[in-house]
């Protein structure tokens, strides 16, 4: 066999173009005629609409179409939500009656240019009766809180207790039970690139054709296909070169907008959004409250684990309690504990709706989990990380069901966090950090471990709705050999910087005995070319769970007639073949041989030269499930998502006495994603990765003020890391492959984000010592910093009883 | 003062071209690039000047392209990424942004490209601190800088490489 070409750091396709700023990005793409579109968006948090006037704008000359709420509820349907909560609600793509956050969309214009359109936007007088806003979830809660939607009575859209085990028993057994309360504040991954369509409505066929960076294809085509009642087939989407998604590229209602816009004009509409509405508007990750309880024995070991979780969502009806579900299975983080309960709201504010981030609800669970780790280690006086060596789920343990019912895989946690140790240099460090200590530094070093989930089981969502809709996990491949021999790639899934186009030419090349450079992998996604599923997309780490199984699937199928048909050519048994260097040749007998491009000829233009029964062409599909999703059972139990990475990240800061400000000295990470299909694109997820978390912990927050007003809704006021904000993360791999995927391979997209906030914290707080600071909340600003080191012991709100 | 539809002829060179073009005066210098000339290698993250990502060289030095109207560019010479790039295949710095994967998205090379370009000019041999200083002003979402700072050194006088 050739060298295999999954495993090797293979140079990236994609960065050839991208250097060269030959990226083509919706924003770069343009149609004859095409106008431009602008939204003009709420200035409360809540408020009725009592009035538009758009008659100045509409005579503005440039200006084509104006849209208003009332156009979007006779045009278009309410948006279809993933997760029907327990009352549905209409639910358009302007604000129709109400506007229940700053920078919600009240009303639309195309005109010739973006300028035009925004000058437009200034002459639509709109009169507002201002509603008392509700900011925060725990006030949302309260009995004669305002309420976003007065007809469900409550802004609470989900409340359940969850029991897995013994939970009372193991907490009157225990030695101890430490008893804390974190927060996580709302931030984003915010890609570079904002959110973007451009919508083209056909009259000839009643179709509608868009070009988005929408990164869940499959899901959006249904949503928009149901509002603009039209058969799915009408929709043609096409996702080009997305620019980071993270999982904040999804937006349904700005698709609609730019469609009944092209629909209203007879014109190619185009919406970019800007930062400013990017981070009022688009999607943030939940902040939230949780009550962590956790009992122990007297030498530390885990007895039980209660949570109680308050997520804040925003104005999100599409996603609600996505935040809480998807870390249910995992919310014990690695650790073996036998009983577990959790008890969670799920509750509906006047902000920006929230919605899927990098690592959904697990960077929350693992600050929690990990915070409460380092305080009970310090309660124990035991090293934070021998706390954790005598709890973790260990490799002998795998596959290991949780008590709420996620299976991890594989895996050895504790090796990883050894390997960490060393890495860091983890005594040399403790034993300068005493030393910088009585010179007056404040030095701090913080650990934190994290299984990383991979895979969305959607069956889940039956917890909530007690009906299954939609379940399972799975992507969609196509694999075509040409009649010229080179082989072309589509799925259903369009990549936003995983480098897809080099990692499936390396996994399609090993199925087929070729190169890399001989398999042409589609740049993003078009649905009447990729094949495709309701659940297709850039998203929950996917990519190793399901894709991987699609394409592999989709490869063997050709290389199967290929063997078939070199088989009937050479009158040999098609099992005798193997597949190499562009040909199928004799095993044993390397003269005997058939080209690809002979084989490709045959299958394509001298058909008549096909063994009996066999049908022209090379071209496979395949649909791949993982076999781990399995609907929620008697117990309530369900594998929210399917395979588990793990990692350990250690860090080392000073914190500067004089003005609270903080410095990363020192970043390790060891993890382990399983086979790693490509080091070069892994290596750079666990950097990138974990400056997303470093980014939660230190600068992002999307603040509000009582009234509901974004204070943050710049880059200048919500700071991202910068470069020299961040030292190199230093990033080592350990390789336990997963039974379960069809390479091996393991999530890693998400990797960083989950454990890096509850690292830097747990840092932070060991340089606070000598102050005997107790890190609750994110982010670690230094006012806050200022504040703990002059005795200050801030503490999250009270829980709902 | 000019009102913001009025219509100016500026004059200018792009990328060692001449360029001459009847913008309105409010039309940022990204915009004219982008819409105007059809480089849209030049992207735009923020419109307020904290990104970085529209960075191009204006007569040699780094200047955001969505915080300058194109009429101030009269007389200037501007290279953008499409400048940046040789006719055939990519510059010893691009090259080495390839080498190292020091893109993920790929939506902020170019600005970065651009400003790498300007401080090897300054500094061929800078220092881990001097890089990461010099790019401050660029954010990158997706790869926390680890892979272009090391570009950037792969390309620089003091590597082995170069």
């Amino acid at each position: 066999m050739t060298t295999p070409w999954v495993g090797a750091p293979f140079p990236v396709k994609e960065d050839v173009r991208l250097v060269a700023g030959r990226g083509r990005f919706t924003d770069d793409l343009g149609a004859p005629g095409m106008l431009h579109a602008a939204m003009l968006r709420s200035p409360h948090a809540h408020a009725r609409l009592v009035s538009i006037d758009t008659r100045r704008a509409e005579a503005l000359p440039g200006v084509a179409a104006v849209l208003v709420g009332a156009d979007a509820a006779r045009l278009s349907g309410p948006i279809r939500p993933l997760i029907p909560t327990t009352a549905a609600v209409p639910d358009y793509c302007l604000a129709v009656d109400r506007a229940r956050y700053v920078g919600e969309p009240v009303a639309a214009v195309a005109a010739v240019d973006r300028a035009t359109a925004e000058d437009a936007l200034e002459l639509i007088a709109v009169e507002y009766d201002p509603l008392p806003a509700v900011v925060d979830p725990h006030a949302a809660m309260q009995a004669g809180a305002p309420l976003l939607y007065p007809e469900l009575g409550t802004n609470v859209v989900w409340h359940d207790t969850l029991t897995y085990g013994d939970v009372e028993g193991a907490m009157a057994r225990a030695a101890g039970v430490l008893r804390e309360r974190f927060a996580i504040q709302r931030y984003a991954s915010t890609p570079l690139e904002t959110f973007g369509v451009l919508a083209t409505y056909d009259p000839g066929t009643d179709g509608y054709e868009f070009w988005t960076n929408d990164q869940r294809p499959g899901l959006t085509i249904s949503i928009l296909a149901a509002s603009l009642r039209v058969p799915q087939a009408r929709i043609r989407l096409h996702c080009p070169d997305i620019g980071g998604a993270f999982g904040n590229k999804r937006r349904p209602a700005y698709i609609l907008v730019a469609a009944l816009l092209s629909r209203k004009s007879g014109r190619p509409v185009k919406w970019i959004e800007d930062r400013v509405e990017n981070l009022t508007a688009l999607m943030h990750a939940c902040n939230g409250v949780m009550d962590v309880e956790l009992a122990y024995e007297a030498d530390g070991t885990l007895l039980a684990l209660h949570v109680r979780d308050v997520t804040d969502e925003g104005k999100n009806l599409l996603t609600p309690t996505q935040h809480n579900l998807i870390k249910l299975g995992n919310i014990a983080n690695g650790y073996r504990i036998p009983a577990v309960r959790y008890e969670a709201w799920s509750v509906l504010t006047t902000k920006c709706p929230s919605g899927a981030n990098r690592g959904i609800g697990k960077p929350f669970m693992c600050f929690a989990v990990e915070r409460a780790m380092a305080l009970l280690a310090r309660r124990l006086e035991l090293d934070p990380a021998e706390l954790r060596l005598r709890n973790y789920v260990t490799a002998s343990e795998m596959p290991y069901t949780t008590p709420p019912g996620a299976q991890y895989d594989s895996g050895d946690y504790p090796a990883t966090l050894r390997r960490l140790l060393e890495r860091f240099d983890y005594p040399g460090w403790r034993a300068e950090q005493a030393r910088a200590r009585r010179e007056g530094r404040l030095l701090g070093i913080g650990i934190a471990t994290s299984v990383e989930p991979a895979g969305t089981n959607l069956a889940s969502y039956e917890i909530i709705t007690g009906r299954r809709m939609v379940s399972g996990s799975a992507e969609a491949a196509m694999v075509r050999m040409e009649p010229d021999g080179h082989v072309r790639v589509a799925i259903g899934d369009p990549a936003s910087g995983q480098s897809y186009e080099t990692v499936i030419a390396q996994i399609v090349a090993d199925e087929l005995g070729l190169t890399p450079g001989d398999i042409s992998v589609a740049r993003g996604f078009d649905s009447a070319v990729s094949p495709w599923l309701y659940l297709s997309g850039n998203y929950s780490n996917k990519f190793s769970v399901t894709d991987v199984g699609a394409i592999v699937g989709a490869a063997r199928l050709v290389a199967d007639k290929l063997r078939r048909l070199a088989a009937h050519r050479l009158e040999i048994d098609a099992a005798d073949l193997d597949l190499r260097d562009g040909a199928a040749v004799v095993r044993g007998a390397p003269d005997r041989r058939v080209a690809f491009t002979e084989l490709a000829r045959t299958a394509y233009a001298d058909v008549l030269g096909l063994p009996p029964g066999e049908t022209p062409g090379l071209e496979a599909h395949h649909a791949y499930q993982n076999p781990l999703a399995a609907p929620v059972d008697a117990q309530r139990r369900v594998r929210s998502q399917l395979v588990f990475s793990n990692a350990a990240h250690c860090c080392l800061v000073e914190v500067h006495p004089r003005t609270g400000g903080i410095t990363l000295l020192k970043y390790v990470v060891v993890h382990d994603c399983g086979r790693e299909l490509n080091p070069l694109i892994v290596e750079g997820m666990v950097h990138g990765s974990t400056v997303h978390g470093i980014g939660a912990a230190l600068f992002e927050e999307f603040r509000y003020d009582e009234q509901g007003q974004l204070l943050t809704a710049t880059l200048a006021d919500y700071l991202k890391p910068t470069a020299a904000d961040v030292p190199t993360i230093e990033a080592e791999a350990l390789e336990h492959p997963s039974p379960f995927t069809a390479l091996g391979a393991k999530g890693v997209g998400e990797g960083g984000a989950i454990p890096g906030p509850a690292a830097v914290a747990n840092a932070v707080e060991d340089a606070l010592a000598p102050f005997g600071a107790t890190i609750r909340e994110l982010p670690i600003t230094p006012e806050r910093v200022w504040e703990w080191m002059r005795g200050a012991h801030p503490h999250p709100g009270p829980l709902p009883q | 003062m000019k009102a913001p539809a009025e219509r100016l002829t500026i004059r200018l060179t792009v990328n060692g071209r001449p360029v001459q073009h009847e913008v309105v005066a409010r039309r940022s210098l990204a915009d004219f690039l982008r819409e105007d000339l059809g480089l849209t290698g030049t992207h735009v993250g923020c419109e307020h000047g904290v990104c970085g990502a529209c960075t191009v060289l204006v007569d040699g030095h780094t200047a955001r392209s969505c915080l300058l109207f194109a009429v101030q560019l009269d007389g200037a010479a501007v290279i953008t990424i499409e400048g940046l790039t040789p006719p055939e295949g990519l510059s010893p710095l691009q090259q080495a942004f390839c080498d190292a994967h020091a893109m993920q998205c790929g939506f902020c090379t170019p600005g970065m490209i651009a400003t790498a370009t300007e401080l090897l000019a300054d500094n061929p041999s800078p220092t881990e601190a001097q890089i990461r200083e010099a790019i401050a002003g660029q954010l990158c979402m997706c790869t926390g800088y680890v892979n272009i700072v090391r570009a950037i050194q792969a390309a620089s006088h003091g590597s082995s490489s170069a």
